[in-house]
């Protein structure tokens, strides 16, 4: 029974992209908000935590990874799956309002919330009339 | 350097593939007919396993603290529900919004071999992971002979 509203069905696709890590990837559900201050994305990062994660931004692409630990699961054998596990991965292009310098990170409960300020000339600015 | 190896079992980094390989050989009712869960598809996902004669459930539960989920038991079945905390909403407009959120209740009819109410529930980075133990009556026991 479920009573909630799920945005969209969890399609977990991996992702398209070869690799030459052992296993598949998979891109994180994301949550994207853009305030007058700037973004802030929340990627959906469960089974990972804070040392097994790496936020990268280069030029201007950011890069999110989180690696799962598979230890957890040596002596359980499966016998029903509604999710597969795999590292994560994603990357977003960042427009020149973004202040790459000022981007920070924190990680929660499974969940990555950056903070993605925008530069000072891309805030709304409302003109003073004299 | 040895840029082949032979034999995948020599290289541990391959744990997550075989791991993957065995989560994709589900079967469409856990336990037999007419237990199970009541509906593929809905937040959030379970995952089902055996551990020994123990059940260990793991469910995706990404933002949830420990304190907003609750799992209760009633005979052989275990519903967990979560409440996420007040959040105070940030005016702005989403560009993305694919994450699951908001109040949910999931329910599992267990097997008659494992006890309910005495599962022990983890909650660690966002995976909530229960065990379910074995009931003791079921465990192989050594019947004393006296003689007469």
């Amino acid at each position: 029974m479920t009573n909630i509203e799920v945005a969209h069905e969890r399609a977990k696709q991996p992702n398209p992209e070869q690799n030459t890590r052992p296993g598949r990837s998979y891109p994180p559900n994301v949550d994207i908000l853009e305030t007058e201050q700037g973004l802030r994305l929340w990627a959906d990062l469960p089974g990972v935590d804070q040392s097994s994660i790496d936020v990268e931004l280069v030029d201007d692409v950011i890069t999110i990874r989180g690696r799962v630990s598979t230890g957890e699961y040596e002596s359980l054998q499966p016998v029903y799956t509604e999710y597969n596990v795999g590292n994560y991965e994603a990357r977003f292009r960042l427009s020149s309002t973004i202040d790459g310098a000022r981007i920070s990170a924190k990680l929660a409960n499974g969940v990555l919330e950056l903070e993605l300020p925008k530069v000072a000339a891309a805030k709304p600015r409302k003109i003073e009339i004299h | 350097m040895a840029l082949f190896r032979y034999g995948r079992d020599l290289d541990p980094s391959n744990a997550l593939s075989r791991l993957q390989q065995d989560l994709e050989r589900t079967f469409d009712s856990p336990f037999g007919h007419g237990l199970g869960l009541l509906g593929r598809g809905v937040h959030p996902a379970i995952n089902i396993f055996k551990s020994g004669e123990d059940v260990v459930l793991r469910i995706e539960v990404p933002g949830f603290a420990p304190g907003d989920l609750a799992i209760t038991s009633q005979g052989q079945t275990l519903t967990v529900s979560g409440k996420p905390a007040e959040q105070t909403q940030a005016s702005g407009s989403y560009h993305r919004r694919e994450r699951a959120s908001g109040v949910f209740s999931r329910s599992i009819q267990l097997p008659r071999e494992v006890d309910p109410a005495r599962a022990a529930a983890q909650c660690k980075n966002g995976v909530l992971t229960l065990r379910v133990p074995a009931r003791e009556e079921i465990k192989p026991r050594q019947i004393s002979i006296t003689g007469g």
